[in-house]
């Protein structure tokens, strides 16, 4: 016993020579207070190769930094250099890919993001309407990109034409069905939604924007609140789309496909208009309103057959409803050649009337 | 040539008969020579003129009313006395012609020493080797009172004191039962202490009772006279900060062990009693829990068991993700703590070690200083020098409160015992966060488990029944606290005779 409290205290000297934190099996030790923490981070295409923007600071100033260099990583690293504090990108929420960059290939952006030991999958990903860089500095003169993104993604509900999409749910895609879509933001200070752009293979193939973006949105059921107006007969009404569900079912002629028909139920109320309407007008609205959203998806799909890429995930989703037939509708990944329709089934709830 | 450590200790021989010879006058007094307590007293009996009785005493332990009224009062009325010859006084007196209650006949001459110590007098007749020794102690006690220790919101006030007897008697009033034992020892060469060890008789193990009746028997000390002398003999204390037998003041809460089937154990001149076994989970129930509904009760052992973990863990956890892993931080969590850390000059391994300590100190001085001194003691260190720190950036706020709800969350523990263990090992685990992070608190906790899992309380593994399967039907109070009609049996741990314990 005795011969152990005498190690004691020679084992808690060891804690004082500082080995510990050089050791390759211990983690390496930094003290929060030495950090900036990074928040966002945007990546355009620069002479050098990348230009690296770095957004963060504490919670009354914004600071923005900038890096360039032939990789991310190389332009991180310039980055550290370039302070007193270390940048930590642990706490990175959004990643901002310029469209230039988008048009080249989001490969090094994606994959930096999938290896780099502090970076997070979870990064929500945006596509910048111009540069990156431009849309960051600006919004840090009255806040911070940060909070205009954060407040984006908690509207995009709202909004029904953006929804916010994770690094690795576009490494996903592109992985399962080549193609993908990321949310669109324009490059000014405002960071105003913008509908998707659309990726094929790793890069920028075309924008889905005003309807084609609602239409994205109701094919993937993300609708919590929009707002359609419709007419039907002398009746002009505002009805609330509180609810999608989509569904897609592949269309067979034998044993090969021919086409993928996508059908959406959208639920509704009565916002504004006619103060009691009849069944008679109510179906007339139902009917207005399918309409509309049917042409909203339709441009979606349109999309994908011009571009002959599956961005909306088409093929696995009517795999999940026949998985029998999975082989078949997953050996390909386009979309040339092969009928996509789209039908919506509405249905308005309730509404509140005064004289009710 | 190595020197034989054991060779520096002295033998320590127990010498038997420690006092030997023949019961005499002489002989007593040479054994307390220079004791001014020593009282000599000749008896002439009533009628005789001749040669009498001699009375010992020790002045001070015995109660003169009782030496006059039940002895010497009819020892000077019984005129026939004076016509016996010694022997038959002897057995005269033992018989009922002494009015007093406790009235034995002694052959040695330990006994003897041993009476006249306890409070006994002893009467010496000419030419006998044996005395009578009768029971006079005076029996000065503490009135029985509600438990300072433990607080009693509902349930018996009747709390332990200082006299054996007195508890051993609030026990049977509890438990009227007569197969409840009191088996009692001696302990210490110097001290002399009644050591008593109840159970009840066909309920608990008989071999639990063995063994620590073996345990007892086994101490050799000089004298008992603090809790440890008694307690870290009993149990492998030496090898864990742990607490392995559970002590009460209250007698609601002791006699409830010993129905569950548990040994107790009781100090003459310690106000406490003590249950055996005790694993882990009898040191987070509080005595009220079995008072309150049962559904308050189980939302208050699992809150205990909260703070058990947050008090162990929360420092060393907060050092680690400060210093490790801030990635496991809320971003705005991290922004706020960096901006309390803004010009606190020491790392955060250093602050919550120093803050851990000053909480120490702080609670160790509140401790030993009067009441009214140690509360404005705590106040001045807590709240002033505290937010004193705090404003000229010695410490960060964020340091302050992990380390404050650390403190406030062991205090929740209803053992003072398992609380210190459990500081023992905060600052084991903080030590193991500086050093490698969560890799280092997982370390310590994983050592901490092994652990206790090692340890054992008089055969019964600590973490039962976490670690050790109690049967299919156990219904024991852990996390839940079922319904009392529910709960139909004892625990199947302590192996009682009689699992059983409601219709």
């Amino acid at each position: 016993m005795k011969k152990y409290l005498f190690c004691l205290p020679l084992a808690l000297c060891f804690l004082l020579t500082g080995c510990g934190r050089y050791a390759g099996a211990l983690p390496y030790g930094r003290e929060i207070e030495d950090m900036e923490l990074i928040r966002t981070l945007g990546v355009d295409v620069a002479p050098a190769g990348v230009k690296i923007t770095a957004s963060g600071g504490d919670q009354e100033e914004t600071r923005v930094v900038t890096g360039e260099a032939d990789t991310i990583s190389a332009a991180v690293l310039a980055l550290q250099g370039g302070g007193d504090s270390y940048l930590y990108f642990g706490h990175v929420t959004q990643l901002l890919v310029g469209e230039a960059l988008a048009g080249e290939g989001l490969s090094p952006a994606l994959d930096y993001t999938l290896r780099d030991v502090e970076m997070r999958l979870e990064t929500a990903l945006y596509l910048v309407q111009g540069d990156a860089e431009n849309a960051i500095r600006e919004a840090a003169e009255e806040g911070s990109a940060t909070e205009r993104l954060e407040a984006l993604a908690a509207d995009a509900g709202l909004t029904a034409a953006s929804m916010p999409r994770t690094v690795k749910d576009v490494l996903a895609d592109l992985d399962r069905q080549g193609a993908s879509f990321v949310p669109a933001v324009t490059g000014d200070g405002e960071l105003s939604a913008a509908g998707y752009g659309i990726l094929k293979g790793d890069a920028l193939a075309g924008w889905a924007q005003g309807e084609a973006a609602l239409g994205v949105n109701l094919i993937f059921s993300k609708v919590d609140a929009d707002v359609v107006t419709v007419t039907a007969g002398e009746t002009t009404a505002a009805l609330r789309v509180v609810g999608a569900e989509t569904g897609v079912r592949p269309l067979w002629d034998g044993e090969s496909l021919t086409g993928l028909a996508v059908t959406c139920r959208v639920e509704a109320n009565l916002a504004e208009g006619a103060p009691m309407p009849d069944e008679e007008t109510l179906a007339a609205l139902a009917a207005a309103l399918e309409e509309v959203e049917e042409s909203r998806m339709e441009r979606a799909l349109a999309l994908a057959a011009s571009l002959d890429a599956d961005y909306l995930g088409l093929r696995p989703a009517a795999a999940l409803a026949v998985p029998w037939r999975k082989s078949a509708l997953l050996e390909e990944k386009g979309m040339a050649g092969l009928e996509l329709t789209a039908r919506a089934e509405a249905t308005i709830q309730r509404s509140y009337h005064a004289d009710g | 040539m190595a020197k034989d450590p054991a060779r520096d200790i002295p033998p320590h021989p127990r010498r038997e008969p420690r006092y030997p010879g023949p019961i005499t006058a002489e002989r007593l007094e040479e054994i307390f020579r220079d004791c001014v307590d020593y009282t000599v007293r000749p008896v002439v009996l009533g009628g005789g003129t001749g040669r009498g009785l001699t009375l010992c005493y020790l002045g001070g332990m015995v109660r003169m009313e009782r030496v006059s009224d039940y002895l010497l009062k009819p020892l000077a009325r019984d005129g026939s006395l004076a016509g016996c010859t010694p022997a038959q006084q002897m057995t005269r007196m033992e018989q009922g012609a002494l009015y007093n209650l406790g009235v034995a006949r002694r052959h040695s001459l330990d006994q003897v020493v041993s009476d006249l110590v306890a409070g006994w007098c002893v009467l010496l007749f000419p030419g006998e080797s044996a005395v009578l020794s009768c029971f006079v102690g005076t029996e000065e006690k503490r009135s029985v009172s509600a438990p300072d220790n433990e607080t009693v919101l509902k349930g018996a006030r009747d709390g332990f004191v200082e006299s054996v007897r007195t508890n051993t008697s609030i026990v049977r009033r509890h438990l009227k039962t007569a197969e409840l034992r009191i088996q009692e020892q001696v302990v210490g060469r110097q001290s002399q202490t009644l050591v008593d060890l109840l159970y009840i008789e066909g309920l608990t193990n008989p071999h639990l009772v063995e063994q620590l009746a073996a345990r007892l028997k086994e101490i050799d000390i000089d004298g008992v006279f603090s809790t440890g002398a008694i307690e870290e003999y009993i149990v492998p204390a030496a090898h864990t900060p742990f607490p392995l037998v559970q002590y009460t003041q209250r007698s609601d809460k002791f006699c409830a062990g010993l129905a569950q089937g548990r040994v107790g154990l009781f100090i003459d001149g310690i106000p406490l009693g003590y249950l055996a076994p005790a694993v882990l989970g009898n040191f987070l129930q509080a005595p009220q829990d079995k008072s309150s509904s049962w559904m308050l009760a189980t939302v208050l052992t699992v809150l205990r068991y909260f703070c058990m973990l947050t008090t162990l863990i929360l420092p060393a956890l907060y050092v680690a993700m400060v210093t490790f892993h801030q990635e496991m931080i809320p971003t705005r969590l991290a922004l706020s703590i960096i901006a309390a850390k803004e010009n606190v000059p020491f790392r955060s391994g250093f602050e919550v070690i120093v803050l851990l300590l000053a909480f120490e100190i702080l609670q160790e001085a509140g401790l030993r200083l009067p009441q009214s001194i140690g509360q404005t003691v705590s106040i001045i260190g807590g709240l002033v020098v505290g937010s004193a720190a705090v404003e000229a950036k010695i410490v960060s706020p964020a340091v302050l409160i992990v380390v404050a709800i650390a403190g406030i969350a062991g205090y929740t523990m209803p053992s003072q015992e398992l609380g210190g263990a459990l500081r023992i090992w905060r600052f084991v685990l903080v030590l193991l966060s500086i050093w490698a992070g969560l890799f280092g608190v997982i370390l310590g906790a994983a050592a901490l488990i092994i652990h206790l899992a090692g340890l054992e309380s008089f055969g019964v593994p600590y973490l039962t029944p976490f670690a050790v399967g109690t049967g299919l039907h156990a219904r024991e109070h852990v996390f839940l606290r079922r319904p009392m009609p529910e709960i139909k049996l004892r625990p199947s741990a302590l192996k009682p005779r009689n699992r059983r314990k409601q219709r």
